[in-house]
C-alpha cells in the first residue's frame, strides 16, 4: 500500500498528487510539533482531516522534524521534544471528533532523523520512552510506539544508537529514506528498503519530491511486505 | 590536513550553545544535580580564543535527581543581562502500564512515570557577575519547550499549556494553548500575557529587531512579528519561500547590523534579505540549487559576508563544494569542489569559511574566494559550530 508525506497541508495539495499520481493514496504522514519548518497537521487538524478524507485516503500518520541539531543532544531535549510531540497530537484528536486512534491501538510515531544528522542516546532514550509511556487522552492503552525515519546506511550514529536501546525505548519500526528508485503511486518499486540490523524496516521512502522531479508537492511511500501502514495512523472515520 | 585534539570546555551540555547578538560571546549551560537541588552553571567563553570569560551558577532548590533541567541562555542585545529560561520536568507519579509489545505482540506489565513541566528564569549580569532568581512560573502543566527572545528590557517567552485528557471542548473552539508574556528583565513577573497565535513554540528562528520588537519565522514562509510594547502579533509572508513542498527545509534568519534581516531556506534554494521597516520587503533575493543534504545538521547551509555584498552556500546536491553569489546581481561569483558533499557551512570571525562533512576530513577551511585553505580530522560528529 502507497501512500504520501508532506510538509504541505493536505488541503493544498491532494488535487495536484491526485492529477499526477491518478490514484488515492492509502495514508498520508503529515508534520507534528516540534517541526519548526513545517505547516504542522495540529494547526489546522479540521480542514486537514477534511482533505485526508476528500483525497480517498483518510489515514494520517505521524512525524517530527525538529531542529536537527537537538538530536545529538541531551535526555531533558528529547524529552522535551517528546513532551511536545505527543501533545500536538493529544490536540489533533481533541480537535476533530471523527478522527479516532487505529483499532490495533498501535499508532506509529516517526522522529525524522535526516542523513547528517548524528543521534545521541541520551536525546533518544528520553524521546522514545516519554512517547511509549504516555497516557493518551486518558485511556489508559498506551497507543504511542516510538519509531525511526533515517537513512540506515549514513555515517552518522543511528542504527548504532537504537541497537544500544532497551524495552520500550526500541523503536517499533524503521522508515528508511533510502534507496531513492523513484516510481509512482500505483506502481511503487519491488519490496528493496535500507535495512538496520536490529530493527525492522517497515516503511520506506522509495521517491522524494526533488530527487524524482514529482511536481505535487509529496514524497511517495510503501509499506513492507505484509505491513499495512495506515493500520498504525490516525483514521479519519467520517467527513469531519 | 591537521588532526585536532578536542580540548572540552564543557561536559553534558543542557542544550545547544547561544552565541551573542554580535557573535563575540558563546553562553554554555550545563546541569548538575546536587543534594538541595539542580546547580545550573552558566559559562560565557570568547567566541575567539574559547577562553571562559564568565561564569556564574545557581542552585534551583527542590527539584529532584531523576529530574530534566532544559537551560535556554537568552542573550539581550543592547543590555549586560543573559536571562535563563529553566523547562524543569520532574517526575509527578507512577503507575502499572499494560501495553503490547510490537515486536512481539505480547501484553507487558511495567511501572511507568507521569511527568509535570514549567518554566522558571534567572538573569545573570555580565557587569556584576550575579545571578538574580530562580522565578519560578505558575505555568504548570506546561510543555518544556519554548521560544525566547530579549531586547534591551524585555525578556519575551512563547510557552504552551500542556493539553490534557478534558481539554476537548477548548481545543474544539479553537482557543490558543500558547502564551506570549513579556517580563522586565531581572523580574519573575510578566507585565503582559495573553494568547499567542500558531504555531506552538517548537525551536522556530526568532531575532530581536532594532526596535526591540522580536520576530519569529515559523513553518518556514512566514514571519511573526511580536510588538515589544504591546505584545500584539503581525504576520507577514517570504513571497521567495513559497509554499511548502513535500520535505521540509533547514530555515535560519539573522539580524544584521544595518537593519536588514537575512533570512535562509536551502530545501527551496534561496535566501532573501528583507527590510523589516518595510513589512519585510525583500530587497535581495538570491536562489542557488538545492545541496544534498537540506534539512539534516547542521542548519547553516549558506552565509552572508559580513559586508553583505556575498552570499556562500553549499554547492548542489549534484557537485558537493562551495559557491558564492553576487548578492546585488544574484549571479554565481564562484564555485569549488572537489567532489565532497558538505552538510553544514559556516564564516569564522577571521573570515574564513568552515564547511564540515561526514566523513574525515570532516572540516575543511576556505578563503572568502573560495580557495581550499586546509582540512582537519576529527573523531567528532559535528551537529553545530559557535
Amino acid at each position: 500500500m502507497t501512500g504520501y508525506d508532506t510538509a504541505s497541508p493536505i488541503q493544498d495539495t491532494y488535487a495536484s498528487a491526485h492529477a499526477e499520481f491518478g490514484a488515492d493514496p492509502a495514508f498520508w504522514i503529515r508534520y507534528f510539533t516540534p517541526s519548526p519548518a513545517a505547516y504542522l497537521f495540529s494547526d489546522d487538524t479540521l480542514t486537514e482531516s477534511r482533505a485526508a478524507w476528500d483525497s480517498g485516503g483518510p489515514n494520517v500518520g505521524c512525524v517530527s522534524a525538529p531542529i536537527q541539531s537537538r538530536l545529538s543532544g541531551s535526555a531533558a531535549e528529547g524529552q522535551a521534544d517528546a513532551q511536545a510531540y505527543a501533545a500536538s497530537m493529544l490536540a489533533a484528536y481533541h480537535a476533530v471528533g471523527p478522527l479516532d486512534l487505529p483499532s490495533n491501538g498501535q499508532l506509529y510515531c516517526w522522529l525524522d532523523q535526516e542523513y547528517s544528522t548524528p543521534l545521541s542516546s541520551s536525546y533518544w532514550n528520553a524521546w522514545a520512552n516519554y512517547i511509549a509511556e504516555y497516557d493518551f487522552a486518558g485511556l489508559g492503552t498506551y497507543p504511542l510506539y516510538p519509531c525511526l525515519y533515517c537513512d540506515p546506511y549514513s555515517p552518522y550514529p543511528n542504527c548504532s544508537t537504537i541497537a544500544k536501546a532497551h524495552g520500550v525505548n526500541v523503536p517499533s519500526a524503521i522508515w528508511s529514506s533510502e534507496p531513492e528508485p523513484c516510481g509512482s503511486l500505483t506502481s511503487p518499486p519491488r519490496w528493496n528498503a535500507d535495512v538496520c540490523q536490529t530493527v525492522p524496516t517497515k516503511l520506506w521512502q522509495f521517491g522524494e519530491q526533488g530527487a524524482c522531479n514529482y511536481s505535487a508537492n509529496v514524497d511517495l511511500d510503501v509499506g513492507a511486505p505484509g505491513f499495512v501502514t495506515a493500520s498504525y495512523c490516525f483514521r479519519v472515520k467520517s467527513r469531519p | 590536513m591537521s588532526s585536532l585534539s578536542p580540548v572540552p570546555v564543557a561536559l553534558r551540555l543542557a542544550a545547544a550553545p547561544v552565541s551573542s547578538p554580535d557573535q563575540d560571546v558563546t553562553a554554555l549551560a550545563t546541569v548538575d544535580m546536587v543534594h538541595d537541588g539542580a546547580k545550573i552553571t552558566l559559562t560565557l567563553l570568547d567566541a575567539t580564543s574559547a577562553a571562559v570569560a564568565r561564569q556564574a551558577s545557581v542552585i534551583v532548590t527542590g527539584v529532584p535527581g531523576d529530574a530534566n533541567v532544559l537551560v535556554t541562555p537568552v542573550f539581550a542585545p543592547g543590555s549586560a543581562i543573559v536571562s535563563l529560561v529553566l523547562a524543569i520536568t520532574i517526575p509527578a507519579g507512577k503507575r502499572l502500564v499494560r501495553k503490547v509489545d510490537a515486536r512481539t505482540g505480547s501484553l507487558t506489565t511495567r511501572w511507568a512515570t507521569t511527568w509535570r513541566s514549567h518554566h522558571a528564569l534567572a538573569y545573570f549580569d555580565q557587569g556584576s557577575g550575579a545571578i538574580t532568581g530562580p522565578f519560578h512560573l505558575p505555568d504548570e502543566p506546561s510543555l518544556a519547550l519554548s521560544t525566547s527572545a530579549a531586547n534591551s528590557s524585555d525578556l519575551l517567552l512563547w510557552t504552551t499549556r500542556e493539553p490534557q485528557p478534558g481539554d476537548r471542548t477548548e481545543i474544539r473552539a479553537q482557543a490558543s494553548l500558547s502564551r506570549l508574556s513579556v517580563f522586565p528583565l531581572g523580574s519573575g513577573t510578566a507585565r503582559w500575557s495573553g494568547p499567542a497565535p500558531a504555531p506552538w513554540p517548537g525551536g522556530e528562528p526568532v531575532v530581536t529587531l532594532p526596535n526591540g520588537d522580536v520576530a519569529r519565522l515559523v513553518r518556514g514562509s512566514h514571519v511573526q512579528v511580536c510588538s515589544s510594547r504591546t505584545g500584539e502579533v503581525t504576520e507577514q509572508g517570504i513571497a521567495a519561500f513559497g509554499p511548502a513542498r513535500a520535505k521540509p527545509s533547514a530555515v535560519t534568519m539573522q539580524a544584521r547590523p544595518d537593519g536588514a534581516v537575512f533570512m535562509t531556506k536551502p530545501g527551496a534554494g534561496v535566501a532573501v534579505i528583507a527590510d523589516p521597516a518595510q513589512e519585510y520587503r525583500t530587497t535581495a533575493r538570491i536562489q542557488f540549487p538545492v545541496p544534498a543534504s537540506p534539512l539534516g545538521a547542521p542548519w547553516s547551509k549558506a552565509v552572508l559576508s559580513p559586508v553583505g555584498d556575498t552570499l556562500y552556500v553549499l554547492g548542489p546536491a549534484a557537485t558537493g563544494g562551495l559557491c558564492a553569489y553576487d548578492v546585488r546581481s544574484g549571479r554565481l561569483a564562484a564555485s569549488y569542489s572537489e567532489g565532497r558533499q558538505y552538510a553544514g557551512l559556516y564564516q569564522l570571525p577571521s573570515g574564513t569559511l568552515l564547511a564540515v562533512r561526514a566523513e574525515n576530513p570532516r572540516l575543511a577551511y576556505f578563503s572568502s574566494g573560495l580557495s581550499p585553505l586546509g582540512t582537519a580530522d576529527t573523531n567528532l560528529h559535528v551537529s553545530a559550530v559557535f
